[in-house]
């Protein structure tokens, strides 16, 4: 069964432990081309969009979902939320928990509201990442 | 009364944070690929963008929302400061393959101001087209 509605609540283990490093930080605002110093101290803050790094872990393995029979190249990324409770910095262990919220089926289009919860070493949320993601099927 | 974190300017709705351009070529899509671990073909390939109905290559949606919050950061200093941030995708950014890629402007004005609390609305703007819309970020600037 194709992804539907019944879905929303389903969630996923959480991803492999990701450790954010000094390097990781400088080449992510290195892309970003920014400058800020908070990135480039002894114990440097990330950059806070790099969660998204985080983050994709955790789409992947609802892409990986086979009964939902999502393609990524017919996904379209409509919105992105991020919600922080603290910055993540240098030598954090982080998790995503990717939960299914809701999903509007309209003819071959699904949109699919989904949230990902990033966990620290200690087990805290750090932030909340929520996206609303629209899929199109083949017509049949 | 909040005074910006940067300069003496008082902070009310209305005001304008500095503006930024940017200019994104192939170079900076590999760059933020590598870095996002995001290798989404269509921010490479002129191949299979063009497959999936694209003008072109265009940028990572993300690498536009994060180049967007630097206007905030710029300006609030501290990132640690920002407690949300939120965009819509409207239109990619289409970055040719060649030496000017893409011009992508961002302006920014608080629309609210609650103690400590600021919300900036961002506009963000390629090819005389919106990338972002609704683009909203909140500072605690506590």
């Amino acid at each position: 069964m194709a992804l539907s509605e019944a879905h929303a609540g389903r969630s996923y283990p959480p991803t492999p432990v990701y450790e954010i490093t000094a390097a990781k930080i400088s080449e992510f605002a290195n892309a970003l081309g920014d400058d800020n110093p908070a990135y480039r101290t002894e114990d440097p803050l990330a950059p806070p969009t790099l969660v998204a790094m985080v983050a994709f872990a955790a789409w992947d393995q609802m892409f990986a979902d086979r009964e939902l029979e999502l393609e990524l190249r017919r996904v379209i990324h409509a919105d992105q939320r991020f919600s922080y409770v603290r910055p993540l910095r240098a030598g954090d262990r982080v998790t995503a928990t990717l939960t299914i919220e809701k999903v509007r089926a309209r003819g071959t289009t699904e949109i699919v509201s989904c949230s990902i919860e990033v966990h620290d070493q200690g087990g805290d949320v750090t932030c909340t990442a929520a996206s609303t993601l629209v899929h199109s099927r083949e017509a049949a | 009364m909040n005074v910006s974190p940067l300069d003496s300017s008082p902070i009310e709705v209305g005001s304008e944070l500095p503006p930024l351009t940017v200019r994104l070529t192939r170079a900076s899509l590999v760059r933020y690929a590598g870095a996002s671990g995001d290798f989404n073909p269509i921010h490479y390939s002129d191949h299979f963008a063009a497959k999936v109905g694209l003008p072109g290559v265009v940028a990572h949606g993300m690498l536009t929302m994060g180049t967007a919050l630097r206007v905030v950061t710029d300006w609030v200093g501290d990132p640690a400061k920002v407690t949300s941030f939120f965009v819509r995708f409207t239109n990619p950014v289409v970055v040719p393959d060649d030496e000017d890629g893409a011009e992508v402007s961002f302006t920014a004005r608080v629309i609210a101001v609650e103690s400590n609390h600021v919300s900036i609305a961002i506009e963000a703007s390629s090819g005389g087209q919106k990338a972002l819309g609704a683009a909203r970020a909140e500072v605690d600037l506590g």
